[in-house]
């Protein structure tokens, strides 16, 4: 990883109008968690289903394609990264040093409110929030990587990532029971419902897979998804414009 | 070519000076209007341009023709989503669409800085604004349009009462124009302040799905609350909702949200009062936008 | 010393061929890329720069080939026509930077003298995004000089350069072919390229029409009759020695030049100073109307 890449991939990521609904958003959530506490007089189960549905399901994969196509994807889009590839670094230092930025901003603007929105709305003993902590980190590291991967891949990174995170995470998850156990959120919430044991059941969080399919397939598509984004970005073509 | 004189000389190689007709402002914000109309469809633009749009487009068409079949050849008697609930089912599609679009209208001009070549015309800032405002909102329209008249071309195929689908069919249209304009205005507010190549989509796709949530989210917490017709009116925040709740109290469509027919007349006032004040600020924010661009 | 060489060198994407067969060798001094837009001379740039791979042939820097080989990098320095960079940081943090990309032993120290070398040490604290194109050019320049490169390759680096600034750059990129580096830079302005490079390689519609000094490549022109001005004592009289001579195919006699066409360029040279000695005719000014680089250029694109 090199302190140059990260230093110039944050600068790039925080200088844009991208951050603002980078702060946007966390804010709308701790927000809703308020709400959801006054109304549900901050039991786990309310809390648990906004932090399942509104900020793991929607804000999580959302928050992170903002934050992937920002790391890498304007650069490639207007060519400034140029820079970055005319150096005698190997591709895989690029590429881990934007992830280390889009996972630290993932876990600052998402994963964090989420904890502390867990913790507004309703816990017991901090355990929802420690669940849905770790299920939050664990999703965004496959996300950010996966958004990463497809930036590289595309210039409609944009597009895909939405058409993913929303339609086949989401809408087609809800009719097709096959479909889900195929999704990132779901493998990262196996992880949380182990994590809380036998409150899983009460406070209604269950995942579609179990466990240990739940983390091998996140370390695999982590994993894929890095290895593409260096190779894609050993043989990135340079054009300009649209 | 011109001999070696000290004063110099400028000969007449034959350009033109045109002095006739030329086709006035009017003509020029009406190009404008059908260009980024046909843009929004990726015509005038290589194959690769017209993927997203028609793949969203041939999403939205799907169910209708599923469903024309499914009453052709069952013979129900009624169609099983109804022409205005039509529109929550496909809401994300409908966002992706305007969210994909938008951008495509506004933020090219801005990112690559040609606004002074449309300025320098007789077109106005204005008229600039209202043509792009006009192309986008009939695009959507269309898009709208499409599947409520397949359903209604479906429905006379099955020989549904035809009375009844007339009505449904115009109130499908009635709510496709509002909502066509309140999308517009959102998205095209959204790409003309986010010019960056698919920060634009991401913003508004953004923006539409968490809105929705929220209203969602602000509709579950007063419901469980016993706070039905707040709750009702906090679901507003979704322009989806928005319009949900103009039909469901002007012309008595069962509505998404179940609490909205009981706020009878006074919640079709607000509704329909937030309708055109989102349409109306949007327009107003893209002006001032745009007073400012093009000055360098 | 560090030379690229390109051996058999093709590039298509699908039915398009943009590179057809091209071989060539740029050796140390500068040389001037020059062709119509389109010609593939950023093609060529990209893939000399290790950005491209060519989709036939080899090319190699000093034997190693450039493409996904970044240690290539710390001798090669490239000045990209792309005008994006990081906006939000300053001039002199985006060299120093980019210099420490580099692993540079003292990248500030590195960054000044790269800074000093494009004049841009007044506005090396303000924000990129407030850059005048020109400015932005030059850092870019900076960047790529900022670890001493052996090798320079600069895509179209004279865009959007003011006058002053040009003469400037060309001042710079002679000096770093004097001492050594292979400095290649593509252009369209004919002016520049006639007056730094040493040699051109010159490349139309994909193919490699002609390479080296450009006077030596109008001498090879010979389907083309030489065209000459000539200014004399007796214009008139020397005009029909001329005619009567033979050696010109025409001559064009107006009341205040005389102007011939000889394609026998040899013959005329000789015949000429004989002529207007025997003739008593004093010669003051014979120009070449044609042998500048636009000519030889038109005519190679024309081919």
């Amino acid at each position: 990883m090199n302190l140059t890449v990260i230093r110039l991939t944050m600068r790039g990521l925080l200088g844009r109008r991208r951050a603002v609904l980078l702060l946007i958003l966390p804010v709308v959530l701790l927000g809703l968690a308020g709400l959801t506490r006054w109304a549900s007089g901050g039991t786990p189960d309310a809390s648990a289903t906004l932090a399942g549905q509104f900020a793991m399901g929607t804000l999580l994969p959302l928050m992170c394609l903002l934050i992937s196509t920002g790391v890498i994807g304007a650069e490639i889009d207007d060519g400034s990264i140029v820079y970055l590839l005319a150096k005698p670094i190997p591709r895989r230092t690029i590429v881990l040093s934007k992830l280390a930025v889009a996972l630290g901003a993932a876990v600052v603007f998402a994963v964090l409110p989420t904890i502390i929105a867990v913790e507004i709305a309703g816990d017991e003993g901090g355990r929802l929030g420690l669940a849905f902590g770790v299920s939050t980190a664990l999703a965004a590291v496959a996300y950010t990587a996966l958004f990463v991967a497809l930036s590289v891949a595309t210039r409609n990174a944009v597009i895909l990532g939405l058409l993913y995170a929303l339609l086949w995470e989401t809408v087609l998850g809800g009719y097709v029971p096959g479909i889900r156990a195929v999704s990132v959120r779901q493998w990262a919430l196996s992880v949380g419902e182990r994590t809380l044991g036998d409150h899983a059941a009460a406070w209604g969080v269950s995942a579609e897979v179990g466990v240990a399919t739940g983390v091998v397939m996140l370390v695999v598509t982590t994993a894929a998804a890095a290895f593409l984004a260096v190779r894609k970005l050993q043989t990135l073509r340079l054009v300009s414009v649209d | 070519m011109a001999e070696q004189e000290t004063a110099g000389v400028i000969h007449d190689i034959g350009f033109r000076h045109y002095d006739g007709p030329r086709l006035g402002r009017g003509w020029i914000v009406r190009s404008l209007l059908v260009e980024t109309f046909r843009g929004a469809f990726g015509f005038g633009r290589p194959a690769k341009a017209k993927v997203m749009p028609w793949v969203l487009i041939g999403i939205l068409l799907a169910p209708p023709l599923i469903f024309v079949l499914i009453i052709v050849l069952t013979g129900m008697k009624d169609l099983p989503v109804s022409y205005t609930q039509y529109f929550s089912s496909l809401q994300l599609i409908i966002s992706l669409f305007i969210a994909g679009r938008a951008p495509y209208a506004v933020s090219r001009d801005l990112r690559h800085g040609v606004m002074p070549l449309y300025l320098s015309r007789p077109l106005k800032r204005d008229d600039y604004v209202f043509a792009k405002f006009g192309g986008m909102a009939l695009a959507m329209f269309a898009i709208l349009a499409a599947p409520e008249t397949l359903l209604f071309v479906g429905a006379l195929l099955a020989k549904l009462p035809v009375g009844d689908q007339i009505a449904g069919y115009a109130q499908g249209l009635a709510m496709s124009v509002i909502l066509a304009l309140v999308l517009t205005g959102i998205g095209l507010v959204i790409a003309a302040f986010t010019p960056r190549r698919g920060l634009g989509v991401a913003a508004i796709i953004t923006t539409l799905v968490v809105v929705s949530a929220i209203g969602g989210i602000l509709w579950g917490i007063l419901t469980s609350m016993d706070n039905d017709a707040l709750g009702a009116y906090l679901s507003a925040i979704d322009p989806y909702n928005v319009v949900n709740g103009i039909a469901t109290s002007w012309f008595s469509v069962e509505p998404n949200i179940s609490a909205m027919s009981t706020l009878g007349f006074t919640g079709g006032l607000v509704f329909t009062t937030l309708a055109v004040a989102i349409v109306w600020g949007s327009v107003a924010i893209l002006l001032a936008r745009y007073r400012k661009v093009g000055v360098v | 010393m560090s030379t690229l060489e390109l051996q058999g060198v093709s590039r298509w994407y699908g039915d398009v061929v943009a590179v057809n067969d091209v071989t060539m060798s740029i050796g140390p001094g500068v040389t001037g890329l020059l062709g119509p837009n389109g010609a593939g001379k950023s093609t060529l740039i990209s893939m000399m720069g290790g950005f491209l791979s060519p989709s036939s042939g080899t090319v190699t820097l000093d034997g190693v080939p450039t493409w996904r080989n970044p240690d290539v990098y710390k001798v090669i320095g490239l000045v990209p026509e792309a005008e994006a960079m990081y906006d939000m940081v300053t001039g002199w943090e985006f060299v120093v930077a980019n210099a420490r990309l580099h692993r540079l032993h003292d990248p500030e120290a590195a960054a000044r003298t790269a800074l000093e070398q494009v004049d841009m040490m007044d506005a090396k604290d303000r924000e990129i995004s407030g850059y005048s194109k020109g400015m932005k050019q030059r850092v870019k320049m900076a960047t790529a000089l900022v670890h001493d490169p052996a090798v320079l390759l600069l895509d179209e680096p004279f865009n959007g350069m003011d006058p002053r600034q040009r003469i400037h750059l060309m001042d710079l990129l002679t000096h770093l072919g004097t001492s050594g580096r292979t400095v290649l830079f593509s252009s369209h302005i004919l002016e520049e390229v006639e007056e730094i490079a040493g040699t051109i390689e010159v490349v139309v519609a994909g193919r490699h029409a002609a390479s080296g000094d450009f006077r030596r490549i109008r001498r090879l022109m010979t389907e083309r009759p030489h065209q000459y001005t000539i200014d004399s004592s007796d214009n008139r009289l020397l005009a029909s020695a001329i005619i009567a001579d033979g050696s010109a195919d025409t001559v064009d006699l107006t009341k205040a030049t005389l102007s011939v066409q000889a394609s026998d360029f040899g013959r005329f040279v000789h015949a000429l100073p004989k002529l207007a000695r025997d003739n008593d005719v004093r010669l003051f000014e014979i120009t070449p109307a044609d042998e500048s680089l636009e000519s030889v250029f038109a005519y190679l694109v024309a081919r």
